[in-house]
């Protein structure tokens, strides 16, 4: 009996308990939080240098035996759509397309084409790198580039960017596809834009020049190379290592996720309390 | 406790007066607060868990205030362009709103200024979702009948106005994403038929944006005028509460006219307190671990600039959600156009919404012709009408909720957007009425209609001594007890004392009227 009684009355204490767990923790947690508001500060991109190198340089000059390696590689993974000399069979003619248009399309892995759906989807890539830029060059070498697409491969230098001109860049030439966190949405009938969270700063300027699928081409006239360059240090930036502060960032896809944690965990949380505590008068 | 309202000289002798019992007659001699407050710690509070769930909105807006007061100190309300020379880089240098530079700081720059900005967005979406449980609860046990029917035209009312106060909060950043949903309000004003356009350059001062004025018109909405009706609403909804005495749900010795629950005093006092502390915890909890609504991503809004992928908060889905799946109907002539793919969803159907649920107990009397006192709740399966029609309108409402996240759908099961606007047409319709008949037939078996439920009994196959084989139904086995399945009376599923037995210790009945 006296048990009995004992035990009861820890019960009893098991709601003060509860109350003091989720206050102490509430208060480190926002406690963790200001401390670390005065640690940590955004990584800026601009910093002066004394001789401005070009924001980007295009590589167009390849060499013999990188054309050679990209033949070979081309007509085993490529040639059965595009032909031998990559002039259109059942896929697209790829000659006069330059090297950065082939070097998106294989380094992000959407060729070779999983299926011919809507629109190429993005595969772990079956080249590297170097293979990649083999293929570019094999199929730069076929033909002089067309006109208004970039003559090589951009390597972007983003230390002179400016995250702020990203920033607004962004919003108004990307945000209203890919979205204002870059994590892409879908788009009419079935083709949708792709998220930016694994993009290089190449693969994010050959986009950009390119325009490769539903995404329009920014050509030279419409945004200059520091322009771009801005763009890539807010992709390859803020976009890819956003400032999560306040918790878990859930997805960034906004209200969606937001309400499904407060109707499940707020809500839903607090009524198990509610049914915890109901019969104990 | 127990002789707040009595004088020292009825007190049993041998027992000295403490300070608190002489404060209070201090107080009692000047306000002669002895009576309010013997109503008050007598109230008698139903034990069931669901009683506690409006208690979860009461405390959400406890949290709300506090956590908004904070805010209102740093927040600044006005349109006014600044350039942003703060903590966060990416935006150093970039033009925006006072409003917004005020929360990007709130966020960097202001001592746990990000966990009570998030615990104030947690709380609002708590807030609103714990009403619409709270009136869950309220309608499939039939809680807003007569006497109550006022008290639900409150709840509702606070249910509207507290969605209201949200969009408005939720647009006061001033960030892309908010600047978007203020800009589809101005779009739904519009609409009006002959008054549109009147309506909207009234309320936004202008053509949209207007001229700066929206952000300080809708901050004084929503930390002043809104809350100031909602606290005063709320004060209704409990002072009817207490003058109406709870509802409880049947069970022994439960009647039409007593409240068997735990008084205010010590028992549930010791419950609720508890339970704010609680609730206070979890929403604190939320905001320090879970990010809410990071506007320094978004950046600043530009009429001009728009982003994808951009939902409202969630109590706003509904509304979204309508005008996204509405067809693209519109009435062109006269010189002039009635864009019927905004006003309907965006206009007429919330008002019927609201007009539907604010009429509901006296549409259900009509129906019903049920226009007695009730104080004992209905469980829901007695009702499976009620019931039913509850439970389609739930499902008419939880698609038009996720029907607001079409882009995000299609994209996360990599399906064409079309096909999901497409579907979510169908579904709307189609998903309620199933729901409906299901939810039906469901109640209609759990009240033990005749043989309903009962388990087929086995059949055993006898061979006689001269090889005959017969067939005879076995004995029930004792697990397959379901002879007494007749349909159960209705009360008796609250376990609790029946008159004359030993009570349970706490628990007290009293009359519900004294």
């Amino acid at each position: 009996m006296r048990n009995l009684r004992r035990t009861i009355r820890v019960r009893h204490l098991v709601p003060v308990g509860l109350v003091l767990a989720v206050a102490v923790g509430g208060l480190l947690v926002s406690l963790s939080a200001g401390a670390s508001t005065r640690a940590r500060t955004v990584p800026s991109g601009s910093q002066a240098l004394a001789a401005t190198p070009p924001p980007i340089r295009y590589v167009g000059n390849f060499t013999s035996s990188q054309v050679r390696e990209g033949q070979l590689l081309f007509e085993a993974n490529c040639s059965s759509c595009h032909g031998d000399r990559a002039q259109g069979a059942v896929g697209p003619n790829l000659q006069g397309l330059g090297p950065a248009t082939v070097d998106f399309w294989v380094s992000t892995g959407r060729m070779p084409l999983a299926d011919a759906s809507v629109q190429a989807t993005q595969k772990p890539p079956r080249f590297n790198g170097q293979q990649a830029t083999a293929i570019a060059a094999f199929v730069a070498s076929l033909a002089p580039t067309g006109q208004g697409f970039p003559s090589g491969i951009p390597h972007v230098d983003t230390r002179n960017a400016s995250l702020a001109m990203g920033n607004r860049l962004f919003v108004l030439n990307c945000a209203a596809c890919h979205t204002i966190t870059g994590a892409g949405d879908a788009l009419a009938a079935g083709a949708y834009a792709p998220s930016l969270h694994v993009a290089t700063p190449t693969q994010v300027a050959e986009a950009i020049r390119t325009g490769p699928g539903n995404m329009p081409v920014f050509g030279s006239g419409t945004l200059s190379d520091a322009q771009v360059a801005d763009i890539v240090a807010y992709v390859t930036g803020p976009i890819q290592h956003p400032n999560n502060r306040g918790g878990l960032g859930l997805g960034g896809i906004g209200p969606v996720a937001e309400g499904f944690v407060a109707l499940l965990i707020g809500v839903g949380g607090i009524m198990l309390i509610a049914f915890w505590l109901g019969e104990r008068a | 406790m127990s002789t707040t309202g009595h004088t020292t000289a009825d007190r049993p002798s041998g027992r000295r007066p403490s300070a608190v019992d002489a404060g209070l007659n201090w107080l009692d001699d000047r306000l002669g607060v002895a009576k309010g407050g013997r109503v008050f710690m007598d109230k008698i509070f139903p034990d069931h868990w669901s009683f506690l769930l409006g208690e979860i909105a009461l405390y959400s807006f406890v949290v709300l205030l506090a956590t908004g007061v904070f805010l209102t100190l740093y927040f600044v309300p006005s349109t006014a362009q600044t350039v942003y020379h703060g903590v966060y880089k990416p935006l150093d240098g970039v033009k925006m709103s006072e409003a917004y530079a005020s929360t990007v700081n709130i966020s960097f720059a202001v001592r746990s200024g990000l966990v009570i900005r998030q615990m104030h967005h947690w709380a609002a979406d708590v807030f609103i979702g714990s009403i619409a449980v709270h009136m869950c609860r309220i309608f499939f046990t039939g809680a807003f009948r007569k006497p109550r029917e006022l008290n639900w035209i409150v709840g509702v009312s606070l249910l509207f106005l507290a969605i209201v106060n949200g969009f408005l909060g939720y647009s006061l950043p001033d960030d892309l994403i908010s600047g978007t949903g203020i800009r589809i309000a101005y779009s739904i004003l519009l609409s009006i038929p002959l008054v549109g356009s009147y309506l909207a350059t009234f309320v936004f001062g202008g053509v949209f944006p207007g001229n700066g004025v929206i952000i300080p018109r809708f901050f004084i909405l929503h930390v002043l005028v809104l809350p100031a009706i909602i606290a005063g609403l709320i004060g209704a909804h409990l002072f009817m509460l207490v003058r109406q005495k709870h509802t409880q749900f049947p069970g022994h010795g439960r009647t039409e006219d007593n409240v068997v629950g735990s008084p205010m005093f010590p028992t549930f006092m010791a419950k609720t307190t508890g339970f704010l502390f609680m609730v206070a915890g979890v929403l604190w909890a939320l905001g320090g671990l879970a990010q809410i609504n990071p506007i320094w991503q978004f950046g600043p809004y530009v009429p001009y600039k728009i982003s994808y992928a951009v939902q409202p908060d969630w109590y706003m889905g509904w509304l979204d959600g309508a005008l996204r799946i509405m067809p693209s109907w519109e009435f062109a002539g006269f010189g002039h156009t009635i864009p019927f793919e905004v006003f309907l969803p965006g206009v007429l159907f919330p008002g019927l919404t609201s007009i539907l649920f604010i009429f509901w107990p006296f549409l259900e009397q009509k129906l019903t012709g049920d226009r007695a006192e009730h104080n004992l709740l209905d469980r829901p399966r007695d009702r499976p009408r009620r019931t039913a029609v509850g439970a389609a309108f739930l499902a008419f409402y939880f698609m038009l909720f996720c029907a607001s996240s079409t882009d995000v759908l299609a994209n996360f099961f990599q399906v064409s957007l079309n096909v999901v606007l497409w579907t979510f047409r169908f579904v709307v319709i189609v998903v309620p009425i199933i729901v409906g008949l299901f939810t039906y037939r469901i109640c209609l078996d759990m009240t033990g209609a005749p043989r309903v439920g009962k388990r087929k009994r086995a059949v055993l196959i006898v061979r006689s001594a001269t090889g005959e084989y017969t067939t005879v139904e076995a004995a029930p086995r004792p697990g397959d007890g379901h002879q007494e399945l007749e349909p159960a009376p209705v009360p008796g599923f609250i376990q609790g004392p029946e008159d004359g037995e030993e009570r349970e210790p706490g628990v007290r009945r009293v009359a519900r009227r004294t």
